[in-house]
């Protein structure tokens, strides 16, 4: 028997103990929203959090983690969430039309989520560093980037506005990618 | 801009509204119009399939509940292209609601929706928001037409005139109103009009401003249920061992030690879809992987298992020995090439390429005495049908097929052999069962998108100008690997020892009873440029490798080789590579005004610090796109700092949904232009996670600048036309910086 926290919730798992963190979170609890995508570590699809950490789950073995603190994407809100009740990185990703075929994008927002935690402020440099390990087949990249930043931002106005942000109105503003003009581009 | 073009979108074209909406009560009470969308194209065959549709096939149902709920269920599947969200958007611009308020779901194949004569079904090509554009519009007008006629017998209004709809509701000049819910029992008494006028595009209120992507808050949340996400109570995992050479066969087995092992159901040997395997069943996915690794597995090599040297060598030999079938003759190139002062020759090499959806292949099947039902990640769930039927023992009468969300399609699963596969261990076991592929699985046995060979010339006249191009290309045909499921899907009907006759014939067929394959030559064949005469052939040359649709197919070849020529021949030239191309373009007025708004936007001529400019314009499915990547050289790398790409897909529905598939199709093209590259030893793919399969990461994604011409020509394809231009506006940027003319894939400076 292993012991395991995830989400909040403690299970007692009569499961293998070299069974990956990834397969016994999905078939064993349920929660699908951790996708498969190499088994080796390398794409970030499995990414959740191990006491705040984002961990690639495929490769973990549920013995390492005995005793621990998962959180999985469906850790982040409450089960069908509104908008509302989103996380800031989650509202930014919908407000910037991030996902397109969507099976990355849990483990991009839990290695995103981690980032902000860590650095509520990156830099394009950070991101690259913090987000380097999870592909995105649909080349959402700009969009990740843009949408941790916008995440940062706020999150940085809810510490300074905490009333508005309870209200939902630093959320509320939709700005999305426009066509540049010419004069709008930089060129250093 | 040509008046006739811009009142073409909302006048009726002579298509008679009964031909492809029919209007039906829901035994619930409610609103059913079903509506017959044009199939998707481009994929060897067209909208009717082989044999004309005579009969009536609705493929798409609007449902409008008494309870107010509007339902939009389509055959049309969702890869992350925006189809979802734009082809609602045209439906609720007429149909007067919030695009938000619309529920869409999947019909899938052997539902309560389908249709007994169902044909091919296939979401690709970049087709479904352009083919359906007029009809899924007329489908909203004519369901509003008749809400407002239901609204004026309650009322016993004379006629409609007095009343208008918005926001789901009927409303009378007076301010009574009425909601669709309340109405839909009555509307569906009335016949579908014929005459009803669309909007003018200045009366749209969400086509071509709609900007939110209906699907993004499941994706956001962890809820929206892929293929290999789906349960079953008691279902069983199933994981395969497949001959690493294609074409390779079990010869000797060892299973003892993988049945012993926990958890194991069965171990045995299959066939399906042309691979030979050995199956492991087991109860947790775990137990069954463990288990894989038991078994003792000697495999017999078939006779032919190419390398990819031996392939390329296959081609240069066609390329020698074969004239091809000719697909361009313009004028007289032989004359051009006796009369040139010199000509200009070059060869380009383009590499075998995987898919590599990030959602490996999987699939659920329950089989028992009532029939089987399976769950797949399929592009076409009738070919998905003929699959399990062809590798079970059931009736396609007795197969459902469900669709599911997609992670990741680029035209791998528009074949299907992981349903073949689930099927046929599905069968044989009686319980239900999920296969799932791993990635060194999806890598080693995708249907590739080929490798090719092309050898161009162009000449020179007398007068030092460009006379005459030709392009020859080596290249196997892809109808071949997928006209086995596609046929029989056409023919639902015919008894299943039918199929391979149907297969033989949709091949014998190819250009008769089905369009022409021009998987090897789109994009070559119509060069846009005025260069007179011109020569195009295709040498079909077959290496025995499994190839498929692989996004934007031909022209993801013909595009880098077009482009990158029309390059050489500019600088050969000594002209700057925009305006010879704008030169030559004096034909295509669209293509040249993307051109001059794309070299504004990314101020061609004046690159970015460190950086060199290549500009590169292609059409495919229709749209035109041109871009300007500025590159960065150091040493032996390079890195592509900012891609500005212009699009014309003629009028935009969704423009945020434009820009992302621009922004996705640019760095799909960069993972194949920096690193795609399937080789083949003793017939087996060498490559097989993404150490050895790189696809692009963060850090090497540019900035990306996304222009929309504003037009209100009718819309066409952009789920794939961003890929073909960026491999060589980036080869044409390292020319201008390095004078390397790179003409192999992925590009490698020396």
């Amino acid at each position: 028997m292993i012991r395991l926290t995830v989400n909040g919730v403690e299970h007692t798992l009569d499961v293998e103990g070299d069974t990956p963190l990834l397969w016994v979170v999905r078939d064993v609890l349920g929660l699908k929203g951790s996708k498969f995508g190499c088994g080796a570590g390398l794409c970030g699809a499995c990414t959740m959090h191990l006491n705040g950490q984002p961990i690639r789950t495929c490769i973990m073995p549920l013995s390492a983690v005995a005793g621990q603190n998962i959180t999985t994407i469906e850790g982040l809100s409450p089960a069908n969430a509104t908008p509302q009740q989103l996380t800031p990185v989650q509202q930014a990703w919908l407000e910037l039309n991030v996902p397109q075929c969507g099976y990355c994008q849990s483990g991009q927002i839990m290695a995103a989520t981690a980032l902000l935690a860590s650095n509520p402020n990156p830099s394009d440099a950070d991101i690259d560093n913090a987000m380097s390990g999870n592909i995105c087949r649909c080349g959402t990249y700009p969009r990740i980037r843009s949408a941790i930043h916008k995440a940062a931002g706020m999150m940085s106005a809810a510490v300074s506005h905490p009333q508005a942000a309870r209200n939902g109105e630093l959320f509320s503003e939709v700005t999305l990618p426009q066509a540049t003009n010419s004069e709008e581009l930089s060129h250093g | 801009m040509d008046k006739s073009l811009r009142t073409s979108t909302y006048t009726n074209t002579g298509l008679s509204r009964r031909s492809f909406l029919k209007a039906s009560a829901l035994s619930s009470g409610g609103l059913l119009l079903s509506v017959a969308l044009p199939g998707c194209t481009a994929i060897g065959m067209k909208n009717q399939g082989m044999v004309s549709a005579g009969e009536w096939q609705s493929n798409a149902w609007l449902r409008i509940d008494t309870d107010n709920r509007i339902t939009f269920i389509l055959d049309r599947v969702e890869m992350g292209q925006g189809t979802y969200t734009g082809l609602v958007t045209l439906l609720a611009e007429e149909l007067e609601v919030d695009p938000a308020l619309v529920q869409v779901e999947f019909a899938g194949v052997g539902s309560a929706y389908d249709n007994p004569l169902y044909k091919l079904q296939i979401t690709g090509g970049s087709t479904s928001v352009a083919s359906s554009f007029k009809r899924i519009r007329l489908a909203g007008a004519s369901a509003r037409e008749m809400l407002k006629q239901a609204a004026a017998q309650v009322w016993a209004l004379e006629n409609t005139s007095t009343l208008h709809c918005d926001n789901g509701q009927v409303i009378h000049s007076n301010g009574k109103t009425l909601s669709y819910g309340e109405l839909a029992s009555i509307a569906a008494t009335f016949a579908v009009p014929e005459d009803t006028a669309l909007k003018s595009p200045d009366e749209y209120r969400y086509i071509g401003k709609y900007n939110k992507r209906l699907d993004a808050l499941q994706k956001v949340t962890g809820q929206a249920v892929y293929g290999v996400d789906v349960e079953l109570p008691g279902m069983l995992y199933a994981v395969i061992s497949r001959a690493p050479a294609f074409g390779g066969t079990v010869k000797n087995l060892d299973s003892s030690a993988a049945k012993a092992a926990s958890g194991v159901v069965d171990v045995f040997p299959l066939k399906a879809a042309g691979r030979s395997g050995v199956a492991v069943v087991a109860r947790s996915y775990w137990q069954a992987r463990k288990a894989q690794q038991l078994l003792q597995i000697e495999w017999q090599t078939p006779e032919v298992a190419p390398s990819s040297d031996a392939i390329f060598a296959q081609y240069a030999r066609d390329l020698d020995n074969e004239d091809g079938e000719q697909v361009r003759d313009d004028g007289d190139f032989d004359a051009a090439a006796e009369q040139a002062a010199s000509t200009l020759t070059a060869e380009y090499q383009l590499p075998y390429l995987a898919h590599a959806t990030l959602e490996p292949q999987n699939c659920v099947v329950k089989a028992d005495a009532d029939g089987m039902e399976v769950w797949a990640p399929t592009q076409s769930a009738s070919m998905a049908r003929v699959a399990a039927g062809k590798h079970s023992r059931y009736s396609l009468d007795d197969i459902v097929i469900h669709t599911t969300w997609i992670g990741g399609g680029f035209g791998r699963r528009i074949l299907q052999d992981y349903v073949a596969e689930c099927a046929v261990i599905a069968d044989r076991l009686q319980q239900p069962v999920k296969l799932i592929w791993n990635r060194e699985e999806d890598t080693a046995h995708d249907w590739y998108r080929p490798a090719s060979l092309h050898r161009l010339q162009a000449t020179i006249g007398a007068d030092g100008k460009a006379s005459g191009w030709q392009h020859r290309i080596a290249h196997p045909k892809v109808f071949e690997w997928f006209v086995g499921d596609a046929a029989p899907a056409q023919y639902p009907f015919m008894p299943k020892l039918m199929f391979p006759m149907l297969a033989g014939a949709g091949k014998l067929g190819e250009g008769i009873l089905a369009p022409k394959d021009s998987s090897g030559y789109e994009g070559a064949n119509d060069v846009p440029y005025a260069l007179g005469n011109i020569d195009v052939r295709f040498i079909h040359s077959e290496p025995g490798v499994p190839v498929g649709y692989w996004r934007s197919v031909g022209f993801s070849h013909n595009g880098f080789v077009t482009e990158s020529f029309i390059d050489e021949l500019a600088h050969q030239q000594k002209q700057d590579p925009l305006n010879f191309r704008l030169e030559l373009l004096a034909q295509h007025p669209r293509a040249q005004s993307l051109l001059r708004r794309v070299a504004q936007l990314a101020d061609w001529g004046r690159p970015l610090p460190g950086c060199h400019q290549g500009v590169a314009i292609h059409k495919s499915f229709n749209t035109w796109v041109a871009q300007i990547a500025d590159v960065q050289v150091e040493g032996k790398t390079f890195s592509v700092k900012r891609v500005v790409c212009a699009v014309d897909c003629g009028q935009a529905v969704n423009p945020d949904m434009i820009r992302a598939q621009m922004e996705g199709g640019i760095n799909f093209a960069l993972t194949a232009a920096l690193y795609g590259n399937i080789t083949l030893k003793d017939g087996a793919v060498q490559q097989s996670n993404f150490h050895d399969y790189a696809l692009l990461r963060m850090p090497e994604a540019p900035q990306i600048v996304v222009d929309i011409a504003d037009n209100q020509y009718d819309p066409t394809g952009v789920g794939e036309p961003g890929v073909p231009p960026l491999a060589p506006a980036v080869a044409n940027a390292l020319f201008a910086a390095t004078g390397q003319r790179l003409r192999r894939l992925p590009l490698q400076l020396a």
